[in-house]
């Protein structure tokens, strides 16, 4: 009886020894955050972006990982607030430990959820806020792959300038979006009189608040001005309704704004409404070089996450978003970080280390970040022609 | 420039009125706020774009927005209203804010959450009287709010089912025992409440090119102010209030700023309910008078 149970006891201790042998250990993989919304008022540009983020972490798996390890994506729903916003935030660093974030989406949510990365030492990389001063205020864990609106205004005014050559200008302004508001106050005022442009309305916008149903009395005003052209500081769903309701009311002038513009499809959507309306950006899927085409590849493979008409057009959001990832694996990379490593406040600070010195990125359309955690980026300037945003002579 | 902008708060203000009527009427006959008619008026929007984007008549556009924000509201008034009728009162409102969240999300899932644009918002025609410019469909918003509101008045106030609805606004119970049959006048009620709102949502749409799964947020709740201004429960009144608001909004947008507009809009629904909670006009003008 003795020697069975010792047998026993010997093939139980050799099973287990054999099954914890055999049983293959859970492969550790890299654990990125992704904090956009996905519901909400920025719900189609969230799923774009989040589109954009898979797009990047299903490239870099396919070519093999990191150093033969996965990337894991994890997401948390910014639910276009900062409320759920900086919820989403604490569950990415606390409750699944990831190394980095890409995200938030808005200059609002930023404000809130960058204090927040500060405190808890993981980096954020927004991929559209572009309002000016939001990263430089949040120094060292914010960076935001964007580029702020005044660099884009600059570039707009003189391209429009050269073309329309225009002697003063009217300003129509949100006073409810942070990025909007920024560059109808102050960011377009600034590139104007910079430009030796005349503002008919400095210091006293015409306003209205972002999805404003009606414009009648703001473009009643503007008419009344009667200026060479008219600045927007805009998200592009609103400044299609401004254009409409200004061509009803008989204005012919040109408008002109900057990259918030050039969201929501305008071209396609206002027609000969809003032909020859000027903006500038850092991406379009107009643009035809080597790096856009695989970006544009990748995202179309990777657009079963969300498929649908609302999607299925990349923006420079998604971009954004793909060359961050892009960029976390490179910070990765340079420091050696160990996949499901044990210091992650270690590996959380390497990672913004890096991102503070990154100046020479070869992204689709990034190239790293100032010294206030911008983007760095080159600006391309369009026109609404032929139902496109076409690059402005 | 004046008498533009009092024009374009007429025409902003007939389309509130058409929300305030709606809401209105089932607050009177029904003592329950929805809260959900916003949203009513978005969907109705939405249905109206569908038809007009594959191919449909703007006035088929307007019946099929009307009609599928009728059948939301009975929808409404079926799963909200009805089966909390014996709950704590704030049961069915409460429920009406689910509902309408429910609804928004749902359109976003259909319609997504950019902008949905009409098609051919700018093919109108303008004209202009005396300095003052209108488009085509700015007249046809008109007239047909217009026409609205005065066959809502003439019919709550001079027919059959008028008098019932009034009747079942003052106590259902003895409606009841008088033999008017107040379920149907309850479904009236919330079918023309919602058709109401339908048409308002088209209108809007087509009059200011756009509309997303949240525009009824905003509209739902200037409703319920130009109900209160215009007096609780009282027809002529909400359309009075609504027309009064669109006046006041676009006043200020266009002499004080679109920052000062919701200030402005609600320190006058605080005022009146603090002041003159009869609102505009007398209270013995409601439908429970």
């Amino acid at each position: 009886m003795k020697s069975a149970l010792k047998a026993f006891a010997i093939l139980w201790a050799v099973s287990l020894a054999l099954a914890v042998g055999l049983t293959p250990a859970s492969a550790a993989t890299y654990r990125i955050g992704l904090a956009v919304p996905v519901t909400g008022t920025g719900a189609d540009a969230g799923k774009r972006e989040a589109i954009g983020a898979h797009a990047a972490v299903n490239a870099i798996n396919g070519a093999g990982g990191i150093n033969g390890s996965k990337i894991e994506l994890f997401f948390a729903d910014t639910g276009s607030n900062p409320q759920d916003a900086v919820n989403a935030i604490r569950k990415l660093a606390g409750d699944d430990n990831v190394l980095a974030i890409v995200g938030p989406h808005y200059s609002g949510v930023a404000e809130a959820t960058f204090p927040l990365g500060n405190r808890l030492g993981i980096v954020q990389i927004a991929v559209a806020s572009s309002k000016p001063g939001v990263a430089a205020a949040n120094r060292p864990f914010a960076f935001r792959n964007t580029l702020t609106e005044d660099k884009v205004a600059a570039a707009v005014v003189a391209k429009f300038k050269a073309r329309y050559n225009p002697k003063n200008v009217a300003i129509i302004t949100d006073i409810k979006d942070a990025v909007s508001r920024a560059i109808g106050t102050a960011v377009l005022p600034a590139a104007l009189k910079k430009a030796g442009i005349k503002i008919l309305n400095e210091g006293d916008p015409v306003t209205f608040q972002t999805g404003d149903a009606q414009f009648t009395a703001q473009i009643t005003k503007l008419k009344a001005m009667n200026p060479d052209a008219v600045g927007l500081g805009a998200l592009g769903p609103d400044a299609l309704n401004i254009i409409t309701e200004a061509r009803r009311q008989g204005m012919t002038q040109t408008f002109f704004g900057t990259a918030p513009l050039m969201e929501g499809n305008i071209p396609e959507k206002g027609g000969d409404t809003v032909a020859g309306t000027v903006s500038g950006t850092i991406w379009d899927y107009t643009l035809a070089d080597e790096g856009s085409k695989r970006f544009i590849a990748d995202y179309e493979a990777a657009s079963t996450l969300y498929p649908g008409k609302f999607t299925k057009r990349p923006d420079y959001y998604a971009v954004n978003a793909y060359d961050a990832v892009f960029m976390i694996k490179a910070a990765i990379e340079a420091n050696a970080i160990a996949a499901g490593g044990s210091d992650l406040a270690d590996a959380r600070k390497k990672i913004k280390d890096y991102m503070a010195g990154l100046k020479d990125f070869d992204g689709v359309a990034s190239s790293g970040f100032n010294d206030v955690g911008d983007g760095m980026k080159n600006v391309h300037v369009f026109e609404i022609r032929g139902g496109l945003w076409a690059p402005m002579q | 420039m004046i008498a533009q902008q009092i024009v374009n708060g007429l025409m902003l203000g007939s389309t509130y009125a058409l929300i305030a009527l709606g809401l209105t009427l089932v607050l009177g006959v029904f003592n329950k706020l929805n809260i959900a008619h916003g949203d009513v008026f978005m969907f109705g929007a939405f249905a109206g774009l569908a038809c007009a984007a594959a191919g449909a008549s703007f006035a088929v556009a307007i019946l099929a927005g009307m009609a599928a924000a009728a059948i939301v509201n009975v929808l409404i008034e079926r799963f909200c209203f009805h089966p909390l009728r014996n709950s704590h009162f704030l049961a069915p409102m409460l429920s009406t804010i689910a509902f309408g969240i429910m609804l928004q999300n749902v359109t976003t899932q259909i319609w997504g959450s950019d902008p949905s644009r009409f098609p051919n918002v700018e093919a109108t025609a303008q004209l202009e009287f005396g300095g003052v410019l209108l488009s085509s469909v700015q007249i046809v918003i008109l007239l047909v709010a217009t026409a609205l509101m005065a066959v809502i008045d003439v019919v709550i106030h001079h027919t059959a089912i008028g008098r019932a609805l009034r009747a079942t606004a003052i106590d259902r119970e003895i409606a009841g025992t008088l033999g008017i049959n107040t379920g149907k006048v309850i479904l009236f009620t919330f079918l023309t409440a919602g058709a109401l709102a339908g048409i308002a949502g088209v209108l809007t749409a087509n009059v200011y090119s756009q509309i997303t799964p949240h525009i009824g947020i905003r509209q739902g709740m200037i409703g319920m102010v130009a109900m209160v201004i215009g007096g609780l429960g009282n027809l002529r009144g909400a359309m009075l209030g609504g027309i009064a608001i669109g006046v006041v909004e676009i006043l200020n947008d266009a002499y004080l700023g679109a920052a000062y507009r919701d200030l402005v809009v609600f320190s006058l629904f605080f005022g009146f309910l603090i002041m003159k909670p009869d609102g505009l006009i007398p209270q013995d003008r409601t439908l429970r008078a």
